[in-house]
């Protein structure tokens, strides 16, 4: 599988610290603690159904596998790709397609089916399949099917905008007890933006709380797709799934034939192989290219001889040519993912295309937050890893930061939450680093006093008050589908997030899609976990971003004991800065260890005091015991003592524990 | 006047620095023994000066009728049944404190002067466990066989711990008559409640008992009251009454202890540190300014964290400890402290006489680890910095460096605006925290004025272990 792109799949793809031969990826690396909810942070993929083999000697490599790599007209050639939630079933539903295609033989497929389903169940996510030519036969003519899989979460929708856009088609997966969840509808949205032919399909009629007609009428309804020609099937249980494969054929119209046109590849995903450079994943949309072809990326203008070129089946096979409509990798010596981005146009080097293929963007980081490590020792290591996670996810973007607090560190830039997430698990996990997280913040954008605009998501770097005539703070658009029983206190929800109601609609008789515009900075905390507590789990969403607005922000500021703490500072809307501070001070105080002296807490809006807390002075540390000339036990009591104080960061005079800012900034991630 | 010495640098009013001025020159200091005519000591060693042959030792005597509830000292509880009470004669000698004797006589004579020229010993401390369980005869042979191996001084200071009934007038008499010529009397409290709260051998009645024979016992001047502050139910009237008791009985010196509470002590299983019925962190703090100030205005110098003396009466013993000088250790689980080395012996008399045994073979000696220079720089100041002498820069800067003098006296400088430190120029009068500061900001001036720094009585003192052990930060960071 391959990491798709900067983002998408880059962080979700681990690199393998010692890559077994045989074994291009590892498996996921991302963990999730019991806490994790599924939905958001749980990208819906496929599954690594093959753990690639080297090319070309792939053990799958038999006669049907050799078929695979057969050319077919090109009116005989299906690239779709696959769009359900969750555990809507669509990762069962691939392995069931390249199984009955006989792409990946059942032997093997149980096994590494069961494997990722021990990975996925030890660590909470599925990863991407990535791409798979099948080779179907209906009346007796071959067909290749390349099935493109996409991420599915929302920090990574460009990527997925790019999958589709190499696809003429998509299969619409609903659990047929479920129903239709936000996040499918943003997806199948794009779909249709990109003018992809949908084909609906209710999976899961198996069980015993399916109802197909209502889930039918519901996309029906909200979608406005025809649902009379629905495939009902189980992916479990195998139902259906020949019926896909000829819906596939007969419903998805096959690509255009431009081979004879200049080269035009879309690269829609890459992936770092510390081996042989960056992988990149394409379709072909005009032309053809050949192994050792010299090709350009339109957008960034960098050259490169592709050295390597092949399809994915699942397995990486070597192939010499490839053409317009067919989807496969290249290698090139390429360094890093970010020189392969994801949106990139492929082109000949000497014999360009006249346009790039629309749609290309740069990955912007849109939430923010500080790393630093415990144990200062590891700032190395911390930057080593991130240069290391840098080559496979073009999107994260860091930079060192230095705080009084908590010393030296960087401040990242991700996609979203998720992948921020994602990026600091595997920071965890993977290079053994114990970090701090401050609260997540979002870009600002100060309009200055003398009319220059300055984009600032460090609390502490915000231009002083007097300097500043505005400040503005991104928004986004968020649509929540629940059940109706849970309309009211989501709605509260969004509400105390400074929500603004836009509409309310019931796209059922029991569910209903709300949507508001709030701030992203009161996306970034909590909301998603508060938005299934809420709904039992029942309710899921969806966001895009809308631009930037004028808030009445402050930056709220804490003194321990009159000295400023920098990385405590936060940017608040003005009406809740007072509740903020007061939960921030209480809970310093009850973290800070009484010291020899009074020390007041403050929360602070420029020198306006707005909270405030005291710690009372110690009143007695003395061990006053007859012991004989014997020192030794009072020396290592002292000792101890010495080192429980080194073991703290020093704030002005007063020593604040590590736990301390840990426990603030966990605090502020849940009031701010 | 020499009353003078210690008030002036005890009670200083805190944020008046300039009113400070001491009209008269203290007399006597206590870096100096030239102009003292009644007991004194020599200053601090300089670490850097060879090591000085031990002129002190301590004996450690663990008997014990039974183990008291806070107690966590290796000790032997011999039971109430035993015979080695008042004035038994040598047919009631138990058999266990002979047996324990012997072991220490083996161990003295086992043990090599560290000098041959023959420095005699200066003080000799009797502790335990209970010392005045030990017939004085046995007590004796000790005293000869010390005097036999390291030689005495002309007047040696010999201490000995009692506790009220287990000695009479005659056994005392006894125990002066072979040398002792200092107690150090275990009283604890004056509230019969409070004795038996705490799991004491002893009722009020032996108390008053004791302190009478004490006072009256003719050639004995020099005798310390030892008490408990903070004891569970103890209130502020029960100490300010064991205070004016002690006052009373007009002791040259008295130690408070405050209660710790020890791991594997029955107080420990019962009780949390600050919980009720213990005593609040704010109670057990007044409970040691209260002792401060009561002894304080009896006439006592509280010259160390937990000591206070008449003028002249320091434990001259104890003093050794805290101006970190060597001392002889004899007996079990005590610590001696030769040659630069710390040596703890076991605790149990099994592997104490094992030890022993081979002390005698000759198969043990110390790990001659060679002393390292930080943890002296942490014995001094963690030593100095308990008494009311403080801690002599110029000798620490010496040894062990500017900078790290430096390094110290920044991190105290907060602490001496807020008065839990004083610094003190070279005739120990306290210096405005400016005048610090202004010392310390000319570094190669440094020292011109501010010769000492000590911490306050009692604020500084209460906070000792947060003191020191910022400075431990500096010193070993």
């Amino acid at each position: 599988m391959a990491t798709a792109t900067a983002s998408g799949l880059a962080v979700l793809a681990p690199r393998p610290l010692l890559p077994a031969p045989g074994r291009r990826r590892q498996a996921p690396a991302l963990g999730c603690g019991p806490s994790r909810p599924r939905g958001l942070y749980s990208a819906p993929r496929g599954r690594v159904l093959c753990l690639a083999a080297p090319a070309p000697a792939a053990p799958s490599t038999t006669d049907a596998g050799q078929d695979r790599l057969q050319k077919v007209p090109i009116s005989n050639i299906r690239n779709f790709c696959i769009i359900a939630h969750i555990d809507h079933g669509k990762s069962t539903l691939a392995d069931k397609l390249l199984e009955l295609t006989g792409t990946v033989q059942k032997r093997e497929m149980k096994e590494q089916f069961l494997d990722n389903m021990d990975l996925e169940r030890e660590r909470g996510i599925t990863i991407k399949l990535q791409a798979a030519r099948m080779r179907y036969v209906m009346n007796n003519e071959p067909y290749c099917l390349n099935l493109i899989d996409t991420p599915g979460h929302v920090d990574f929708s460009y990527e997925v905008s790019r999958s589709l856009a190499a696809c003429e088609g998509a299969l619409l997966v609903v659990d047929a007890s479920q129903g239709v969840e936000a996040q499918t509808l943003a997806n199948v949205y794009l779909a249709l933006e990109n003018n992809l032919e949908i084909i609906p399909v209710l999976n899961k009629i198996d069980l015993p709380g399916a109802e197909p007609d209502r889930v039918a009428q519901e996309i029906e309804e909200i979608i406005g797709l025809d649902c009379r020609d629905a495939v009902r099937c189980s992916a479990k249980e195998g139902i259906g799934i020949t019926e896909i494969l000829d819906a596939l054929v007969t419903k998805i119209p096959p690509p255009k034939d431009t081979a004879k046109d200049p080269l035009r590849a879309l690269i829609f995903d890459s992936y770092y192989d510390p081996y042989r450079g960056v992988i990149v994943y394409f379709r072909v949309i005009d032309g053809s290219i050949k192994k050792g072809d010299k090709i350009c990326f339109m957008a960034n203008g960098k050259e490169y001889v592709a050295d390597e070129i092949g399809v994915l089946s699942p397995n990486q096979m070597q192939v010499d040519e490839l053409y317009a409509g067919e989807v496969g990798y290249l290698s090139a010596s390429i360094r890093s993912v970010a020189d392969a981005r994801v949106g990139d146009t492929i082109t000949h080097y000497s014999k360009k295309a006249d346009h790039a293929l629309p749609g290309y963007s740069q990955a912007t980081p849109m939430v923010f937050c500080g790393l630093f490590p415990i144990d200062a020792d590891q700032f190395e290591e911390l930057r080593e890893a991130l240069e290391k996670l840098q080559l496979n996810d073009a999107a994260l973007k860091f930079e060192p930061e230095s705080s009084s607090a908590m010393g030296f560190g960087f401040r990242c830039g991700f996609l979203g939450l998720l992948h921020m997430e994602i990026v600091q698990e595997r920071l965890e996990r993977e290079y053994n680093l114990n970090l701090i997280i401050t609260a997540p913040s979002v870009v600002y954008r100060v309009n200055c006093a003398d009319g220059e605009t300055v984009e600032c998501s460090n609390p502490s770097l915000l231009p002083e008050p007097g300097k500043r005539r505005s400040i503005e703070e991104p928004y986004v658009k968020i649509e929540m589908l629940t059940p109706k029983d849970y309309i009211g206190s989501i709605m509260e929800l969004a509400q105390d997030r400074r929500g603004e109601f836009k509409e309310m609609n019931f796209i059922t008789e029991s569910r209903a899609k709300l949507i508001y515009e709030l701030p992203l900075a009161e996306m970034v905390g909590d909301f998603f976990d508060q938005l299934k507590s809420r709904s039992k789990g029942y309710a899921s969403m969806e966001y895009s971003l809308i631009g930037y607005r004028e808030s009445q922000l402050v930056k709220l500021d804490i003194q321990i004991n009159g000295d400023p703490v920098e990385a405590l500072s936060t940017i608040v809307h003005r009406d809740k800065a007072y509740a903020v501070g007061r939960a921030l001070t209480h809970k310093l105080k009850e973290l800070i260890p009484r010291q020899m002296f009074r020390v007041p807490i403050q929360a602070c809006i420029g020198t306006k005091v707005i909270a405030s807390e005291a710690l009372s002075a110690i009143r007695k540390d003395v061990l006053s015991k007859c012991y004989g000339g014997d020192i030794t036990r009072k020396k290592k009591l002292l000792k101890k003592q010495a080192e429980g104080k080194k073991r703290m960061k020093a704030i002005g005079r007063v020593d604040v524990p590590q736990e301390a800012f840990m426990a603030v900034l966990k605090l502020e991630k849940e009031v701010l | 006047m020499l009353r003078l010495a210690f008030p002036l640098v005890s009670h200083l009013p805190r944020r008046k620095p300039a009113s400070v001025r001491p009209r008269p020159p203290p007399a006597r200091r206590y870096a100096s023994s030239s102009s003292a005519t009644t007991a004194s000591f020599s200053p601090p060693p300089s670490p850097l000066l060879p090591p000085l042959p031990p002129a002190s030792a301590y004996v450690h005597l663990p008997f014990c009728r039974k183990r008291c509830h806070y107690c966590d000292f290796p000790i032997v509880a011999l039971g109430s049944s035993s015979a080695s009470s008042h004035g038994g004669g040598e047919a009631a000698e138990d058999p266990r404190i002979v047996d324990y004797v012997r072991l220490l006589l083996r161990e003295v004579s086992a043990t090599r002067p560290v000098s041959d020229d023959g420095v005699p010993l200066e003080t000799v401390f009797f502790g335990g466990g209970t010392p005045s369980l030990v017939p004085p005869r046995l007590v004796a042979t000790v005293l000869d066989a010390l005097r036999d191996r390291f030689g005495l001084s002309a007047c040696p200071e010999v201490s000995i711990e009692m506790d009220p009934g287990t000695f009479d007038a005659a056994r005392l008499r006894e125990l002066v008559g072979v040398g002792v010529n200092r107690v150090s009397l275990g009283v604890q409290a004056f509230q019969e409640d409070l004795l038996r709260a705490c799991g004491r051998a002893h009722g009020l009645k032996e108390v008053y008992e004791a302190v009478g024979i004490v006072t009256a016992c003719e050639g004995l001047q020099n005798w310390s009251m030892d008490l408990i502050s903070s004891l569970p139910n103890q209130t502020e009237e029960m100490w300010e009454e064991s205070l004016r008791c002690t006052v009373d009985a007009r002791p040259t010196h008295v130690s408070v202890y405050d209660l710790q509470i020890e791991q594997g002590t029955k107080f420990g299983q019962m009780y949390a540190p600050g919980v009720f019925p213990l005593p609040s962190d704010i109670e057990s703090a007044n409970f040691y300014k209260i002792a401060s100030k009561r002894l304080s205005e009896a006439g006592y110098n509280h010259y160390e964290i937990s000591s206070y003396c008449k003028p002249g009466y320091e434990c001259k013993h104890n003093l050794t400890y805290w101006q970190n000088r060597p001392f002889y250790a004899f007996g079990l689980g005590s610590a001696s402290y030769i040659n630069g080395v710390r040596y703890s012996r076991p605790r149990r008399t099994k592997e104490y006489a094992e030890w022993v045994q081979k002390l005698e073979d000759g198969t043990w000696s110390h790990e001659s680890r060679s002393s390292d220079m930080k943890d002296m720089a942490l014995d001094v100041v963690m030593l100095s910095l308990r008494t009311a002498w403080g801690l002599d820069l110029q000798s620490f800067s010496k040894s062990f460096g500017k900078s790290l003098t430096l390094s110290l006296c920044n991190t105290f400088k907060p602490f001496v605006e807020s008065g839990l430190v004083i610094a003190m120029d070279m005739d120990r009068r306290a210096l405005p925290h400016v005048d610090f500061e202004l010392d310390l900001q000319n570094e190669d001036d440094f020292g011109r004025r501010v010769a000492f720094i000590r911490l306050s009585d009692p604020d500084g003192f209460l906070l000792s272990n947060e003191l020191i052990s910022l400075a431990f930060g500096i010193i070993s960071p």
